[in-house]
């Protein structure tokens, strides 16, 4: 066996309270960021200092979505 | 304006094509609905466009692939060019030419192919849905990480044992703390990325105003929140004010 000490399982990460802790407000789903991705990374790539809170509140929120909206705009900025 | 119009007059001749469409027709949803020789060529561009996204988005989570190697990936990007396509056929009504056309289709192949990179790098994960004083399994653990415990920290655990429900914290867990995929607990759990994104939402209120009662985040946020603690990169950062160093 291992002599390594467990950690105490309820202790939680900066990285873990950051995330918990994310303001996802003004609330949007999954699904309305999915419809908003096209126009807001068009509106991005054109103007880098486009705001859309929402989006960005969402995006901070969800990985999944953050993945793909940044994706997005990596495809974008290299046609 | 856009040159493409999903209600406007699609018989009429466009003035000019968006820079990015042009490989493709002026009028996408008229020629892949049109029939004809016309149909079959736009559907040959579509599925162009869709490989493209799906290989460019495979290649950026090429790392989470169990098995990257090129014929792999091939048929991750061919698949889901596929299952993109006839997402976005399903969909076609609903373009309204707010972006272009082709920025439009590719959004559908980097949700299908980015879904199945996930899907595939958890093919053979057993998927915890512990509560907060569950370790979690071994190859989750880093002692490390966790040397660094302050009073925000066990202010955040105090309150997801007094204002969450237990689902609430497993979901929290898993998502925020285990790092499963949003889209694979979905899966797992037999609900959708939508309705467990909506649980993240509503726990996370829940944290903010207990935390904000107890005096460890501000009352109105600054813009933009400063970081946590100091030496934590994350993009994501409460405002705490009380009980960090
Ligand atoms: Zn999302």
């Amino acid at each position: 066996m291992s002599t390594t000490p467990r950690p105490d399982p309820a202790a939680l990460t900066p990285r873990n309270v950051s995330a918990l802790l994310q303001d996802t407000t003004p609330w949007l789903s999954c699904d309305e960021c999915f419809e908003r991705m096209d126009t807001y990374a068009e509106a991005l790539v054109h103007d880098p200092t486009y705001r859309d809170e929402a989006m960005a509140a969402h995006l901070r929120g969800c990985a999944a979505c953050d993945e793909e909206a940044e994706s997005l705009l990596q495809l974008l900025d290299r046609p | 304006m856009t040159a493409v119009s999903r209600d406007g007059q699609r018989s009429t001749t466009s003035v000019s094509a968006p820079p990015s469409d042009a490989r493709g027709p002026v009028d996408w949803v008229a020629a892949l609905t049109g029939g004809g020789p016309e149909q079959a060529a736009a559907l040959r561009e579509l599925h162009a466009l869709m490989l493209r996204a799906a290989a460019h988005q495979v290649w950026r989570m090429r790392q989470a692939l169990p098995d990257p190697s090129p014929s792999a990936v091939e048929v991750i990007v061919n698949q889901a060019a596929d299952e993109a396509m006839t997402a976005l056929l399903a969909k076609l009504h609903t373009f309204e030419g707010r972006s272009r056309f082709t920025t439009w289709a590719f959004k559908f192949a980097i949700l299908q192919a980015a879904t199945e990179v996930r899907r595939l790098q958890w093919q053979h994960r057993e998927v915890e849905l512990r509560d907060l004083d569950v370790p979690s399994s071994p190859r989750h653990e880093d002692p490390d990480l966790y040397a660094e415990g302050n009073d925000l920290a066990a202010a955040v655990a105090a309150a997801m044992r007094g204002v969450l429900t237990p689902y609430q914290r497993r979901i929290a867990i898993a998502l925020l703390v285990d790092g499963v995929p949003i889209d694979v607990l979905a899966d797992r759990l037999g609900t959708n990325r939508g309705a467990l994104y909506k649980t993240l939402h509503d726990l996370r209120v829940r944290l903010r105003a207990e935390l904000t009662a107890n005096g460890y985040l501000a009352v109105h946020p600054a813009t933009p929140p400063d970081p946590v603690p100091s030496h934590d990169t994350s993009r994501i950062s409460p405002t705490p004010t009380a009980g960090t160093p």
